[in-house]
């Protein structure tokens, strides 16, 4: 067990292309944000376990005793298990969380809890320690922010524990974990997902933990190779929706005019497979031609999303205003709000 | 040869759905639209054939006997023929139009002067005449002005010469003519458009004629049964574009991205078809929620126009306008600026529908409220007629 501090990051997420019509089994590309989440973990020895959640007005601390006490059975399963459903009611009573009341707050204690008592169960005891997280994310926002959070849970606790190496050398400011770490990092924060959304996608904790760009498809989660880092502007209108009622109303949509809607997912998953192509190349050396192409990916999808009902007056601002300057933007996530993504080419002026 | 006053109208037109894709074989909607354009027809027998067309400030005249000494055999063609590259040249230099130069002014004499001589030939001495053309559709506006246009040229010649009946009986103040008449009238009428367009599709003509709605795809035409008349806006941005360049804009897009493209051109082929099957079902007894589906599909046309890249800030600003009265609008034609068409609701408030008209005006277009599914070329009891319409066409 490592004794010294260790101070984590990992990036949130946009998705970049794909978004409602991947439910439908059409390709999505998922960009690693670099908006980021930090956690700072410190040892102790005063027998006591506190998380410090001042994004969300969260601080929690337990005597390591008393979770010592508990009867964590149900996380052994040979292998690395995923928490199941009566696990995590078992996880609610320990964490003091109403079942039933699942607000972020309490979801974020569960998921440290999770990963806290599954991943050090094998030290001979469990250690005393100080987490505190701080985030760039906005909450709530479909940008990863709880992936975010499992990720750099599972790595400060997995190196702590040494499960993978600390790959800080000398005279690093900062460092990346070799690929198998990476894998098991997250595994790790798939779980913690998974205690916190339930059924997740595990697009999230991937792009949290490998960063770049991935293509998601029908469960298949890739990497792409080398991809350009890309200016952008994030924009958050700060009109809540439901993301739950958005995808209905694309299936409903589908459902009514399937002659109409399904070639529309076609051509989404299209640009989705352009954009790709188009990252493919400017992993070489970006050209001005392939921006403006990835604009015009961008201009198309944003009225295609609208054309599947996805779209809202405050977007619909968002893009005329970003456009009045000679930049093209599209919602990323949900829709109906939320936030927006703006190409931001090199050369602009500012 | 008739000898009476006769008054006609014809419709202009709008695409409902289907613009741009059509042009890559997809199904296109056309509707009459209830903006006219009317001609007023009389005999004389001073000598004279005056051709009067206020809107577009051209009047000519020219001596009968003049026109009776050229040489019209090129008209001599078995059945009714197709005017060819020849014969319009030929006429150019009958109707003093430059050659190379094509303005409106001069096409809309040509396409007269083709009719006349092509129609009345068969009489034993050309007929002297008035005629006066006016229209509440503005030209070059993509609203079929030139195809309204010569489909009340070859209505009222044809019915003059007695080719067909005059079917205005006494006590009626309007009145169409029977299928076989129509079938004639839009035959000359295409040929009136080839002479002013060259090349035209025949929707523009056939929808004059006919009214109603239609449905076009690779060439064919087909009338929808019994559509209903539509209450519309019809707004014209103004922005001037053209059309040549916006169809070449697609064209480009779908090579350039062709697995992209090519499903948002059947996207709109399906939208196309579901709008015919939902007039269908309205023909019977309209109902709301038909309405709302009619409204479901302008929406998505108007986002999959603008994905084609047809778009323009004045169109966003026109649907943005007429949404935020909760009307639901696309671009018509062309776009790139040009008209856009907004649906009305039969239980919309009314104040909301005047606000709305206020707001578009407001932002400096044009705006009529009117009808698609409008009734095609009719004939008119001159004295049936109110102003503006009697003064334009030199009172009645």
């Amino acid at each position: 067990m490592l004794s010294g501090v260790l101070v984590v990051s990992a990036p949130g997420k946009v998705i970049l292309h794909g978004e409602h019509a991947v439910v439908h089994g059409k390709v999505a590309l998922a960009v690693a944000l670099n908006l980021r989440t930090f956690l700072r973990l410190e040892p102790h020895s005063n027998g006591k376990v506190t998380l410090n959640l001042p994004n969300i007005c969260t601080k929690q601390t337990w005597d390591v005793t008393s979770l010592q006490l508990l009867d964590t059975s149900f996380l052994d399963q040979g292998d690395i298990p995923a928490p199941t459903a009566e696990q995590v009611e078992k996880l609610k009573e320990v964490a003091g969380v109403p079942q039933n009341r699942a607000v972020p707050e309490h979801l974020a204690v569960l998921a440290f809890l999770y990963l806290y008592l599954a991943i050090c169960r094998k030290q001979r005891a469990l250690p005393s320690l100080d987490i505190t997280v701080w985030s760039e994310l906005p909450p709530g926002a479909g940008l990863g922010s709880s992936a975010a959070y499992s990720v750099c849970l599972a790595a400060t606790l997995l190196t702590m524990c040494e499960d993978i190496s600390n790959p800080l050398k000398d005279g690093d400011s900062v460092s990346r974990w070799p690929k198998e770490d990476l894998e098991l990092i997250n595994q790790w924060a798939f779980r913690g997902e998974r205690v916190i959304h339930g059924n997740p996608s595990g697009v999230d904790n991937a792009i949290s933990t490998w960063g770049g760009a991935l293509r998601y498809q029908q469960g298949k989660i890739s990497s792409l190779n080398s991809p350009p880092a890309l200016q952008i502007l994030l924009t958050n209108t700060k009109v809540p929706r439901s993301t739950k009622a958005l995808v209905a109303g694309v299936r409903n949509r589908l459902i009514k005019f399937p002659e109409i809607v399904s070639p529309v997912l076609t051509s989404i998953d299209a640009i989705s497979r352009e954009c790709e192509r188009v990252l493919g190349e400017m992993a070489a050396a970006p050209a001005l031609e392939q921006y403006l192409i990835l604009e015009e990916l961008i201009d198309m999808n944003q009225y295609l999303l609208n054309a599947l009902g996805v779209g809202h007056t405050s977007l619909d601002q968002l893009c005329q205003v970003a456009g009045a300057h000679g930049l093209h933007s599209k919602l990323t996530g949900a829709g109906g709000g939320g936030c927006g993504i703006t190409l931001l080419r090199p050369g602009l002026s500012w």
